[in-house]
């Protein structure tokens, strides 16, 4: 029997339980099931988000990127036909997508950036206090040297899946890596943490 | 600081949250087109059951034929 929308996935009903396997949810997608997608997009959503905003720094644009690569996921399952290798094909959708939008724009002078990469958890004063200093520090970093930092950090992707996604060689993005928190160490030092 | 330290240091920050706005946007829009390809799909199943009953299921089998099965092009020279 085919599941119709929101029969057993819905979005917000996700705590509680684990959620899916991809290939489950692949196959969930295909056979048109709404709640498959939703799982989805809710299992992948933030991470994709905050590494769209960290390489195209605009809160809109980061916004229509993950936009853009979820409904063209959901084309792709109504047409039968998914991605092998669901994560790897979300990342680089986001990135291709975001380097795409960076060409045809000028960059923002750093100060002109507004946004929010990172967020202190409540009640933690020391990172709250640093959460400023982080954040500029991250979006003053190489664009490389950031996306590393932030993939390493925040997504606990290997550096080998980096390194493809930046088509550069382990060695490179291990560097990039350390050079990133040499960086972000030293901005902290400078300010006397 | 060492890089032990600052790496737990940013471990700690959690992603910023999403826009409801984005959810809703992506959810409606993503459900809407696996929607109608459920409909396809059961309108297709209909329409072969249909087919099958009246005697003519050879053709959905030449349908399936001809779209599942890649067009192989040439170019000869003479």
């Amino acid at each position: 029997m085919r599941e119709g929308v929101g029969t057993s996935y819905g979005c917000s009903r996700t705590s509680g339980r684990p959620v899916p396997r991809d290939t489950e949810l692949i196959a969930g997608m295909i056979r048109g099931e709404s709640g498959a997608f939703a799982d989805l997009y809710q299992k992948y959503r933030a991470r994709l988000h905050q590494y769209a905003l960290s390489l195209i720094r605009s809160r809109l644009e980061a916004e229509d990127v993950v936009h853009d690569v979820f409904i063209g996921l959901a084309k792709q399952a109504s047409g039968g036909r998914m991605p092998r290798e669901l994560s790897a094909y979300l990342y680089v959708s986001v990135r291709n997508r975001c380097v795409d939008r960076m060409r045809r724009k000028p960059e923002l002078p750093l100060d002109d950036v507004d946004l929010d990469v990172i967020v202190a958890p409540p009640g933690d004063e020391e990172r709250i206090e640093l959460r400023r200093l982080l954040n500029r520090a991250l979006l003053a970093l190489p664009a490389e040297q950031a996306e590393v930092v932030v993939l390493r950090t925040w997504h606990d992707l290997e550096f080998a899946a980096i390194a493809g996604m930046q088509r550069t060689s382990v060695n490179t993005a291990l560097s990039r890596y350390q050079y990133g928190l040499a960086k972000l160490r030293k901005e902290l030092g400078v300010h006397g943490r | 600081m060492d890089d032990d330290r600052i790496e737990r240091l940013l471990k700690g920050y959690s992603l910023p949250a999403v826009s409801p706005d984005l959810d809703q946007r992506v959810l409606s829009e993503g459900a809407a087109i696996l929607g109608r390809a459920r409909t396809r799909a059961m309108v297709e199943e209909v329409g072969r059951s249909l087919l099958q009953g009246l005697g003519f299921g050879y053709l959905a089998w030449a349908f399936d034929l001809v779209t599942t099965t890649d067009a192989d092009y040439r170019v000869e020279f003479i």
